[in-house]
C-alpha cells in the first residue's frame, strides 16, 4: 500500500481534469439542509469536512428506483427490452469509512454465487471510491462496536485524510492508483511513523461502546421488542438511510418494470392479498430489522448487517436508538 | 446483460375454470427454441408477471412428467393420460422435455395481479421468472407410504408432486390423500379424483367443512378427518399444503398419530417478490421462503412457525 502526501491544490486540479472521462460525485454541503452527494461536482465545491451526508452513498449502487425493463407491444407482438447499462466511469469522493464497508456488505447480497444482480454489479465495477477518514465522530457513531473505525479502507480504492498540511492518500487498489499514480510526495520515514501514531489513536475518538452479542437468540419472543418499538411511526427513514438496507419492491408503471426502495419498517411490505400478514404490529417489524441486522446476516454471510454509521439514530423523528436497544438487550 | 429480473414471454395455451374463483392456466413457451429449457421439480414455483400490473409468486401445479403442449393445449376432460403416453413418460428422462415444455399454474383471485390475470384470455402473453425454491425432497420421499393433505388451493403444489408420484409409481408405496375445501364448489382438480380413485395402492378422500346436499364424500375439517382416519405412521412422510390456520391445526394430529417432525413436510406462503433472496420480504430466521424454501420441514420450522 503506497502512502502519499497530496496537496490540496493537486487533488482539486485531478479532479477538474477528469470530468471528461469521469463524472465526479462527492458531497455538498447545502445551508440548513445539510451534506448530499450529488453529481458532476466542481472540486472546489466539494465538502470534506467533519460531517457526515444525510444519505449514505449507496444510492449510487442500489438506485432508490430504476428500469429493469420494457414490455413493448408492436405489431401485435410482445417483445421484452432489456435496460441498456451506463457504461460512462465515476469517481466518488468523500466516502465515509462505514458507508464503503456498507458497499463490502451489499456485495455478498448482490454478487452472490447464484443470480449476480448485475445493476448493481455494473455501478460497482465503474465506480472509484476514494473514502474521506473520519476526523470527528459523533455520538451516534459506533462503528468501532462492529469491527469497523474512522480510518478503516474496506470497500474503497483509496482513502484520504485531511490534515493542515493537505491530504494524506493511501492507495488501495489499481483504480485507486489510476488516480493518485502520478500526484503528490511519498511518505517519508518520519512521516509515515508519526502517521501511523496518529491513525492509531484516531480509533478512539469513537465514544459509543456498544455490546454486539453473537446472536440474539433466546429473545425472540421477548416483551422487549414491543417496548423498544412502541414510539416507532414506521415511517421507513430508518432504513432508506441505511447503507446497508437493501431490500426492494419490484412494481411496474405503464409496461415497463421498476425496481424502488421498500422497507421492513412498512406495514405493508409483508402484507399477503389474502390479508395474512406474518409481521402485523411495529414489534414483529421492528424486531425483524434488528434481527436482520445483527442475527440473521451474521448466520448467512459471518458478519452484522450494520456498520455503525448512526444514521438511523440521527435522523429518526422519535429517537430511537439502534445501538442501545442492542446493547440494552436482556440475555 | 444477464436480467436476473427479466422473465419468458409465455403464451397462456388454455384456461379452466377451477373453482368460482381458482382459474388453472396452461401455459407454453414460444421463445423456448432461443433460451435453455425450463426445467423444475414440484413444488418449485415461478414469479408470474402480467405487464402493466405486477409480479406475484405461484406454485407450478402440473408435474414435471407431465408438461402441456400448444398441440394438447385443450384440458383432457376424459381419461386423462394415453397409455402410449404413460409409456413415454415412464421410460424417458422424467425432468426432461420428452412431452410437453409447458407449464401450468392455479391462481386464486385475491389481489391486483391475481384480478388481472383472471381477465385475460387465451393467447395472450404474459411472463414468467423461474423456477425458483428447493421443490420437495424426492429422493426422501421413496420406499415411503406418502400421506397428502390438502387444504383448498394448497392441493396445487401437492398436485404437482401426487402425478409425479402416480408416474413413478414403482419409487413409492402407498399413496392416502386427503383433500378438503371450505365447500365441494372450492374443490379444485375434480377431473383427476376418478383417476386417482383408481391408481394402485391410492386412496382420496374428500371432505367439506360443513354438509351439503348431495355431498356423499366426508365432512369436517381437515384435521378433524386425519383424526379419524388414523393413517399409518410407518414408513410414511405426510406432506402438508393450504391455509395457514389448516397447517396450524394439522400438525398437532400428525405429531399424536405418531409422525415425528422430520416427517411433516410443508410448504411455507410468504410475499415473495424477487425469487433469488435479495429483497428482504420472505425472510423468517435467516431462511429466505423463496431460496431456501418454500418447502421445509416440521423441524426445521417449528421454532418460528407458532413464534
Amino acid at each position: 500500500m503506497t502512502q502519499k502526501v497530496v496537496t490540496k491544490e493537486e487533488l482539486f486540479k485531478k479532479l477538474n481534469s477528469l470530468t471528461g472521462d469521469f463524472e465526479v460525485i462527492g458531497p455538498k454541503e447545502y445551508a440548513q439542509k445539510g451534506i448530499f452527494y450529488e453529481t458532476a461536482v466542481q472540486a472546489d465545491r466539494l465538502y470534506l469536512g467533519e460531517d457526515f451526508s444525510i444519505e449514505p452513498v449507496k444510492k449510487f449502487f442500489l438506485n432508490p428506483s430504476e428500469w429493469l425493463f420494457d414490455c413493448r407491444y408492436k405489431n401485435g407482438r410482445n417483445s421484452l427490452e432489456d435496460v441498456l447499462l451506463p457504461n460512462s466511469k465515476r469517481i466518488i469522493i468523500g466516502v465515509r469509512p462505514c458507508e464503503a464497508k456498507g458497499l463490502a456488505l451489499l456485495d455478498k447480497v448482490f454478487n452472490a454465487d447464484k443470480h449476480k444482480d448485475e445493476f448493481y454489479l455494473n455501478n460497482r465495477s465503474r465506480t472509484t471510491i476514494i473514502g474521506l477518514a473520519c476526523a470527528k465522530p459523533d455520538r451516534a457513531c459506533f462503528c468501532t462496536s462492529l469491527g469497523g473505525s474512522p480510518i478503516e479502507s474496506r470497500g474503497m480504492d483509496a482513502i484520504i485524510f485531511a490534515k493542515a498540511e493537505g491530504f494524506i492518500v493511501e492507495i488501495i487498489t489499481d483504480k485507486g492508483q489510476e488516480i493518485f499514480g502520478a500526484l503528490g510526495q511519498i511518505l517519508n520515514e518520519t512521516q509515515r511513523k508519526s502517521y501511523a501514531l496518529e491513525k492509531e489513536k484516531s480509533k478512539e475518538m469513537v465514544r459509543t461502546k456498544v455490546k454486539v452479542r453473537e446472536s440474539l437468540g433466546g429473545i425472540f419472543k421477548n416483551h422487549y421488542w414491543g417496548e423498544v418499538s412502541r414510539s416507532c411511526l414506521s415511517c421507513g427513514i430508518c432504513t432508506f438511510l441505511c447503507p446497508t438496507c437493501h431490500c426492494f419492491d419490484l412494481v411496474d408503471e405503464k409496461r415497463k418494470r421498476m425496481r424502488c426502495y421498500d422497507g421492513c419498517a412498512f406495514a405493508d411490505f409483508t402484507a399477503e392479498a389474502s390479508g395474512e400478514n406474518p409481521r402485523p404490529t411495529k414489534r414483529e417489524r421492528y424486531r425483524q430489522r434488528v434481527y436482520h441486522k445483527f442475527d440473521y446476516f451474521k448466520k448467512n454471510f459471518g458478519e452484522n448487517l450494520c456498520v455503525g454509521c448512526g444514521r438511523c439514530i440521527r435522523h429518526c423523528p422519535v429517537k430511537i436508538d439502534i445501538s442501545e436497544i442492542i446493547d440494552k438487550a436482556p440475555c | 446483460m444477464d436480467n436476473i429480473y427479466l422473465p419468458h414471454l409465455v403464451e397462456i395455451i388454455d384456461i379452466k375454470q377451477e373453482t368460482p374463483d381458482v382459474k388453472t392456466f396452461k401455459l407454453s413457451f414460444p421463445d423456448e427454441a432461443a433460451g435453455k429449457p425450463f426445467d423444475y421439480k414440484p413444488g418449485q414455483f415461478v414469479e408470474f408477471s402480467v405487464f402493466g400490473e405486477g409480479e406475484a409468486p405461484f406454485c407450478i401445479s402440473n408435474s414435471p412428467t407431465r408438461r402441456p403442449s400448444p398441440s394438447t393445449s385443450s384440458f383432457d376432460k376424459s381419461s386423462g393420460r394415453s397409455p402410449e403416453r404413460s409409456r413415454r413418460a415412464s421410460s424417458l428422462d422424467r425432468l426432461g422435455t420428452s412431452l410437453g415444455t409447458g407449464i401450468e399454474c392455479s391462481v386464486k383471485r385475491m389481489g391486483k395481479v391475481t384480478q388481472a390475470l383472471h381477465e385475460l384470455d387465451i393467447s395472450d402473453i404474459v411472463g414468467i421468472r423461474g423456477p425458483y425454491g428447493n421443490g420437495f425432497p424426492i429422493e426422501d420421499l421413496k420406499n415411503k407410504n406418502l400421506l397428502f393433505v390438502a387444504g383448498g388451493i394448497g392441493l396445487a403444489p401437492l398436485r404437482s408432486l401426487i402425478n409425479y408420484c402416480l408416474d413413478n409409481r414403482d419409487d413409492f408405496k402407498s399413496v392416502t390423500i386427503v383433500n378438503g375445501a371450505k365447500t365441494s364448489k372450492d374443490l379444485v382438480y375434480k377431473d383427476e379424483y376418478p383417476i386417482w380413485q383408481k391408481a394402485r395402492d391410492t386412496r382420496l378422500y374428500l371432505t367439506v367443512d360443513c354438509q351439503e346436499d348431495n355431498w356423499t364424500c366426508m365432512v369436517g375439517v381437515v384435521p378433524k378427518i386425519l383424526e379419524q382416519l388414523k393413517p399409518t405412521c410407518q414408513d410414511s412422510v405426510a406432506i402438508v399444503c393450504g391455509p395457514p390456520i389448516m397447517i396450524k391445526y394439522t400438525i398437532p394430529v400428525l405429531l399424536k398419530i405418531g409422525f415425528c417432525p422430520e416427517e411433516i413436510i410443508t410448504t411455507l406462503e410468504m410475499k415473495m417478490k424477487c425469487g433469488l433472496g435479495k429483497c428482504g420480504r420472505c425472510n423468517i430466521e435467516h431462511l429466505y421462503i423463496c431460496k431456501d424454501g418454500p418447502v421445509f420441514n416440521y423441524a426445521q420450522i417449528k421454532n418460528f412457525i407458532d413464534a
